[in-house]
């Protein structure tokens, strides 16, 4: 009994210690990452969700997940539902709006193709691009890479973004998941 | 059931400053194209023909209309941005060159709807000719 309830405290003051660490690298990392093109207050407009629920799709596309591909844009849309653009200025939120309105239409189409991967991968092709787009006009606290892959579209070739370095195609998935490069990092 | 009758799809002050053939300088035969096949659900303008006054063909063909009209309207395309002018002339391809589009139910009836080989062919190289639909780099797209 002594034995579990001292496992126990030491286990608290390991999760409450490895919290504090983060934290401090959080507020760190949030000095340093501010990108120039951003004028934006960061408490009431921000992207991440939109970018989250992109990398999840993107994620299920690495997987050949035709379904969660589906969720993925379902809750995409949802998420460009609830966005606040309200402290944009009128140009910030003319380029918002111009992106934020194509990827809804993708998001939709691939919500609504459960079951038909090949139709979701070509509208993975746009959406990529505007995320793409969105990341370069109002920046990412996380780090994220821009991949490459030349024969996706028919041969013409599509950017994919990803967060972590190693490459996982997203158009080809199993069938070829390391074929891609990274190009440009955020 | 035969009394409901919502209004038609039809625009009698026929504006056509955003139609598609003023956004491009697209070819006479590429307009033809789409003006055959694919106007009807996806324009201002249906041409309804007599069966459309009965019910339940009614209610079918409004509903590809309305969606038809939602995902693309050729009539308003010059007011779409650029970026989803582009996603659209890459949804036409696609839609084409799949046979996904136009849709079975109407060429069944619409025999000159049917687009041959060469007809698709015709679009989608005119398609790809757009600078490879790089949007902010669209050389063709008219002036204002």
């Amino acid at each position: 009994m002594k034995k579990i309830i001292l496992s126990a405290i030491v286990m608290s003051f390991v999760l409450v210690s490895c919290n504090q660490k983060n934290k401090q690298e959080e507020t760190v990392n949030a000095s340093t990452n501010t990108p120039e093109t951003v004028k934006v207050n960061p408490n009431s407009f921000s992207i991440k969700e939109i970018v989250t629920d992109y990398l999840s799709l993107k994620n299920a596309l690495t997987k050949d997940d035709s379904n969660a591909t589906a969720d993925a844009g379902k809750a995409m849309v949802t998420t460009l539902g609830k966005i606040d653009m309200k402290k944009l200025s009128g140009a910030q939120m003319k380029t918002y709006m111009d992106i934020a309105d194509d990827l809804k239409e993708h998001a939709e189409h691939i919500g609504d193709n459960a079951g038909n991967i090949a139709h979701q991968r070509e509208h993975f092709v746009l959406m990529s691009k505007d995320i793409n787009d969105l990341v370069a006009t109002f920046g990412t606290d996380q780090k994220l890479y821009q991949d490459f892959c030349p024969m996706a579209d028919e041969g013409k070739g599509a950017i994919w973004i990803s967060e972590v370095k190693d490459i996982k195609n997203p158009y080809y998935g199993s069938e070829m998941l390391t074929c891609g490069s990274v190009r440009k990092e955020f | 059931m035969q009394f409901y009758r919502p209004a038609r799809n039809i625009r009698l002050e026929q504006d056509y400053t955003a139609d598609f053939s003023k956004t491009y300088p697209v070819p006479k035969n590429v307009v033809s194209i789409l003006r055959t096949s694919c106007y009807d659900c996806h324009s201002n303008n249906t041409n309804y023909p007599w069966y459309s006054n009965i019910q339940p063909v009614r209610f079918y063909m409004d509903s590809h209309i309305n969606e038809g009209k939602e995902e693309l309207n050729f009539n308003e395309f010059r007011t779409y941005s650029k970026r989803k002018q582009n996603s659209k002339l890459k949804a036409i391809s696609k839609e084409i060159k799949g046979d996904d589009m136009p849709l079975a139910s109407y060429t069944l009836i619409h025999k000159n709807a049917i687009l041959s080989n060469n007809q698709k062919q015709e679009v989608i190289n005119w398609i790809n000719t757009l600078e490879n639909n790089e949007y902010p780099n669209n050389k063709q797209i008219l002036q204002n």
